[in-house]
């Protein structure tokens, strides 16, 4: 994470309050408090012994450290402005109150965890005063399904193989798998990742698509392998996927919101000719269905002539002839 | 080298909490190091200016009092700035650790280690043994990826009106907005603004993935009053089919279409490889029925039935 300078004053400001209690603290324990890296502890004990009440009064902070632990020699030169944690400011109070409120909403969350939940909250809010209500304008509401949601937890607990029928939207089929869960995690909706037996990769599984769940008696044993960073989006196309091409009208400009692409171009009259990747270009034959006149498929050429067909198809069901 | 702004910001802070009388900027400026290299008054009336800000984004109440020898004073109270005793138990903390990690916005996600922090100077324990299966294993994360998350939500925080171009789903050009902006919603990872639209004299809920160009913020109170409960979700949900009160009867091939089996009231086994599915006809229906191609066949009603066919008969023609 690049320095902030806000961000960093906010802690040092801490860090006085919280070393002032603990001469001697250790390097170690005190970043692993403070949810930092050592480095950015190290770089912050650097900046502290500038600062003070008055740079030529010799006041200054004498916050000392050999890598391992940290002294303040003079914890009574900043009188006792430092003794006491400072109030929480309004964006501090929104981000831990929306969160914790959207988490204690989640469908299938341990009753234990809801409860800690709810109780921080309402000992936050009482902290916070009148700084809390800044945070009912800002909400958040995560999509899950419960009781997929506590089998899944559980699996991951007692490290069990689970078994699903899971929905595939891109061929329309349900399929039966043996999944080792590793994590589970929300981001609007509610995923599951996992080790998946039928195709012998990594895969990730949305809840609501699961059909049905069974926690078997077998001992998960997922290969090791690095987390997803989930900040990066969860579809990511390859650099080899086949190229697919949009044109839609300003009617199928959602497209663009929805599916991760390497470019889009404005088009006369609101459109857009959006060029994506799919590792299934088949797949997005729904989409073409979707569409209807709002936007076509130009590329590939067999997709788009598999949605005129299917099109077709489907017309005769209605007795209609084209 | 220039001083760091963190080490700026720390040494006013420190003055502005350590002193019992106002100071002047006068004074400020001859204790703080970075003041003083700051060069002519200008220059360092801008710096101070803005270090005041910085310091007020972070909780800190800064008092100013006038005519101080006809100088401005400024000072930041204990009392005003402490934080209350807060005790918090291991399972509590351990709560708010998984609540501070849940943003993917650069702003909130400091903002909430930041309160964590100011917890644990106050005492908040650490939780225990971080694994062991006590807790749901959920990752929850909040994205952001909208640029006018920001601005709207300080907009919001502060009650500012502002002005924006926005592009409706179906229009070929945006369009400027004027907006008393009330709160913001996050739902299925898309965020919607719901406010009061000056224009249109009306509330209005706007998908922030629409928004176009620059939130500019305009200086003027709000015209309407905020209301006390503002529902953004009811409206996106009505957008996307839910809250439906009419009934389809379809035709689905067997095996085919689980969600819409899922969604269904009734289900019927009908002849010849197909079933019968009641569900509920919203808005959107026609557009999610296509997707299925010659596996969905509408019965009724007669309007659904017919924009169906209307769709396909565009798909079919390419």
């Amino acid at each position: 994470m690049a320095a902030n300078a806000i961000d960093q004053t906010r802690r040092m400001l801490s860090l006085v309050t919280y070393l002032r209690e603990r001469p001697g603290a250790y390097v170690a324990d005190v970043a692993r408090a403070f949810g930092i890296t050592e480095d950015e502890l190290i770089s912050d004990l650097d900046v502290l012994p500038m600062c003070g009440t008055s740079f030529r009064g010799g006041d200054l902070l004498d916050i000392d450290t050999d890598g391992e632990r940290i002294w303040w020699r003079n914890p009574d030169a900043s009188g006792e402005s430092t003794a006491e944690p400072l109030r929480l400011a309004a964006d501090e109070a929104t981000a831990l109150l929306v969160a914790a409120r959207a988490v204690a909403t989640l469908p299938g969350l341990r009753e234990s965890d809801r409860d800690a939940l709810l109780r921080a909250t309402a000992k936050l809010e009482a902290a916070a005063g009148e700084v809390a209500g800044a945070s009912s304008r800002l909400s958040v509401t995560f999509e899950s399904e419960g009781g997929v949601f506590a089998d899944v937890d559980r699996a991951i607990a007692e490290r069990r193989r689970l078994w699903l029928r899971y929905y595939s939207p891109a061929r329309d089929e349900l399929t039966e798998r043996k999944v080792d869960p590793i994590r589970l995690f929300a981001v609007g909706h509610t995923y599951m990742e996992g080790w998946c037996h039928l195709s012998e990769a990594r895969r990730t599984f949305r809840l609501d698509r699961v059909a049905e769940i069974r926690i078997l008696d077998e001992r998960a044993e997922p290969p090791a392998i690095e987390p997803r960073d989930l900040s990066e989006g969860l579809v990511q196309p390859a650099a080899e996927d086949p190229e697919v091409v949009v044109e839609v009208g300003p009617g199928g400009r959602w497209v663009a919101e929805y599916y991760p692409h390497d470019s889009a171009e404005e088009l006369p009259e609101g459109g857009l000719r959006i060029t994506l990747r799919s590792p299934d270009p088949a797949s997005l034959r729904r989409l073409a269905l979707r569409l209807g006149r709002e936007g076509r498929i130009v590329v590939p050429a067999e997709l788009a002539e598999s949605a005129r067909s299917a099109a077709r198809e489907a017309l005769a069901g209605y007795g209609e002839q084209v | 080298m220039a001083i760091a702004k963190a080490e700026r910001l720390m040494n006013l802070a420190l003055c502005l909490l350590g002193t019992r009388r106002p100071l002047s900027k006068r004074e400020l400026r001859g204790s703080i190091e970075a003041y003083m290299e700051a060069g002519n008054d200008e220059s360092f009336n801008r710096m101070f200016e803005r270090d005041k800000d910085d310091l007020r984004e972070l909780g800190l109440v800064i008092e100013t009092v006038e005519n101080l020898d006809g100088d401005t004073g400024y000072l930041a109270r204990r009392d005003s700035n402490r934080l209350p005793p807060v005790s918090l138990d291991a399972e509590e903390a351990a709560a708010l650790g998984l609540a501070a990690k849940v943003w993917q916005q650069a702003r909130l996600a400091g903002a909430a280690s930041g309160a964590l922090q100011k917890l644990r100077a106050g005492g908040m324990p650490e939780a225990g043994d971080p694994y062991a299966g006590q807790h749901s294993a959920i990752e929850p994360r909040i994205p952001v990826h909208e640029a006018a998350f920001e601005p709207l939500m300080l907009a919001c925080r502060d009650r500012r009106p502002v002005a924006f171009d926005y592009r409706k789903s179906n229009a070929a050009r945006p369009e400027a907005r004027q907006v008393e902006p009330w709160a913001l919603e996050c739902w299925r990872g898309h965020w919607y603004l719901a406010g009061y639209d000056r224009d249109r004299g009306a509330e209005r809920v706007f998908r922030l993935s629409r928004i176009t160009g620059k939130v500019r913020s305009r200086a003027a109170k709000y015209t309407a009053e905020v209301p006390d409960v503002v529902t953004v979700r009811e409206t996106v949900a009505s957008w996307a089919g839910e809250g439906a009160e009419r009934s389809a009867l379809i035709r689905l091939r067997a095996g085919a279409g689980y969600p819409l089996r899922a969604k269904a009231t009734a289900v019927r086994e009908g002849a010849e490889g197909w079933d019968e599915l009641e569900i509920p006809y919203g808005h959107g229906l026609d557009a999610w029925l296509v997707e299925f191609g010659p596996d969905v066949v509408v019965v009724e009603p007669a309007d659904l039935r017919a924009d169906v066919v209307d769709r396909l008969r565009a798909v079919a023609k390419g």
